[in-house]
């Protein structure tokens, strides 16, 4: 048989279709099993029937599918099989048997490929869900360290801890900020307790107070947690205050927008 | 012997009842009898599920020749026996666009811009035979086409949907 004759003759596209007479149905089914190339066209000839139905789908209402599933519930599940009451041959239950097997099989078979796709699709899920987990881990991982980090400054007996209180002209007494300061290395942290939340077009700065003279230790936003490293002070401050100024800071402070001032205990 | 599992079926409906209602409402032009007609297509393929040959071709050929001829039975009862084969060609294209029926094609805007990169005889065989539900030889005796030619342009056609569509 010439495949390519047989194939562009459109025979397999009227297969498809299921127009093929039942003697020529069989010849093609039999061709089938023997040709591959034509098993391989006649399933683009199908998937490209699919797809074009597929673009074509309507949606039935919703409804249908509810009758539908009711219609089923009455009727009784499965069919019983009944066989041929004369045992004369094994080959009858044998043949029946293997129908059975191979019926059983490919609705199995159908049935997994559900279940299959079923599972990948968890499967995409679990995957999701475990990056994310990795990510929270990442996060800890790295609050920890800063913590690690922040305990080796507040822990060490060289630092001095300053807490600096409400101003007086402060609107709220309970705002409250350390610093620590260390007087053999003159490294400055900060942290906050309590500030209030400042635009974006402001930011707290800090000061050290020298021999009467404010002295800028650097800028800070709102809402950091953990120790802020600020510059240095390299004199031995009498006290710290923050005030708030325009982002990036001034050369002066504006006094009247103190909030939190501390001093450095003497010994 | 074999106990049906229904999840099954609700696998099937909703992979393939929009398309299989497609199948059978652009034949049956009835809201009515095209739901009535697609609950049958599917009580059929759950009670003969076990007769489904995957070496004779795939499930959604199967399905959908089942849709296929539940409707055309119908359109053969007295219910609906007006209407089928007075629709200009481009019924499709046209009238999905128009959606002058409750139903919302799912892409239809796809299947346009599929259609119109065929050649007009092509897109007018395959409206007729898969959409239309037409069989060749009603194409050929109504429109004067040999049987022949309506294959070729079939054949073709499908040639060219294969590219369009990237079916390897």
């Amino acid at each position: 048989m010439n495949i390519e004759e047989y194939i562009s003759s459109g025979i397999l596209e009227t297969y498809a279709l299921g127009e093929l007479s039942a003697k020529e149905r069989e010849d093609v089914e039999k061709n089938l099993q023997q040709y591959p190339a034509l098993r391989d066209e006649l399933s683009k000839i199908e998937e490209t029937m699919e797809a074009v139905l597929m673009k074509a789908a309507l949606n039935p209402r919703a409804e249908v599918k509810q009758k539908l599933f009711e219609k089923i519930n009455k009727v009784p599940e499965g069919k019983v099989v009944t066989m041929a009451q004369e045992s004369s041959s094994g080959w009858r239950y044998a043949t029946a048997s293997s129908v059975a097997i191979a019926l059983l099989s490919s609705y199995l078979a159908y049935n997994y490929w559900g279940k299959w796709k079923k599972s990948e699709s968890n499967l995409t899920e679990l995957i999701a869900q475990n990056q994310r987990i990795a990510q929270d881990y990442n996060n800890v991982n790295l609050r920890l360290d800063q913590i690690e980090t922040d305990l080796k400054v507040t822990s060490n007996p060289d630092f001095t801890r300053v807490v600096m209180k409400g101003a007086p002209n402060s609107p709220q007494s309970q705002y409250l900020a350390s610093v620590y300061w260390n007087a053999q290395t003159k490294e400055v942290y900060l942290s906050i307790q309590q500030m209030k939340e400042l635009s974006k077009e402001n930011q707290y700065q800090l000061w050290a107070i020298i021999d009467g003279k404010p002295v800028d230790c650097g800028v800070f936003d709102f809402g950091v947690a953990g120790l802020i490293k600020m510059k240095s002070a390299f004199a031995v401050p009498t006290t710290f205050a923050v005030t708030i100024e325009p982002r990036g800071g001034k050369p002066s402070p504006s006094l009247e927008t103190m909030q939190v001032a501390g001093n450095l205990a003497k010994g | 012997m074999i106990r049906k599992d229904q999840s099954a079926l609700d696998y099937l409906y909703d992979h393939y009842s929009g398309a299989l209602y497609g199948v059978v409402f652009r034949i049956l032009k009835n809201e009515a009898i095209a739901e009535e007609v697609l609950q049958d297509v599917f009580l059929k393929v759950w009670e003969k599920i076990e007769s489904y040959d995957s070496a004779k071709g795939k499930l959604f050929t199967w399905m959908m020749n089942i849709a296929r001829n539940q409707a055309i039975d119908k359109t053969r009862s007295k219910e609906s026996s007006k209407g089928r084969k007075t629709d200009d060609i481009d019924y499709l294209v046209n009238k999905i666009d128009i959606q002058e029926h409750s139903q919302l094609p799912i892409d239809a805007i796809g299947l346009k811009e599929v259609l119109l990169k065929l050649s007009e005889d092509q897109q007018f065989i395959v409206n007729q035979l898969y959409l239309k539900g037409y069989t060749q030889s009603e194409v050929a005796d109504e429109f004067n086409i040999p049987l022949g030619t309506v294959k070729t342009r079939l054949r073709l056609a499908m040639i060219e949907l294969r590219s369009i569509l990237d079916i390897k």
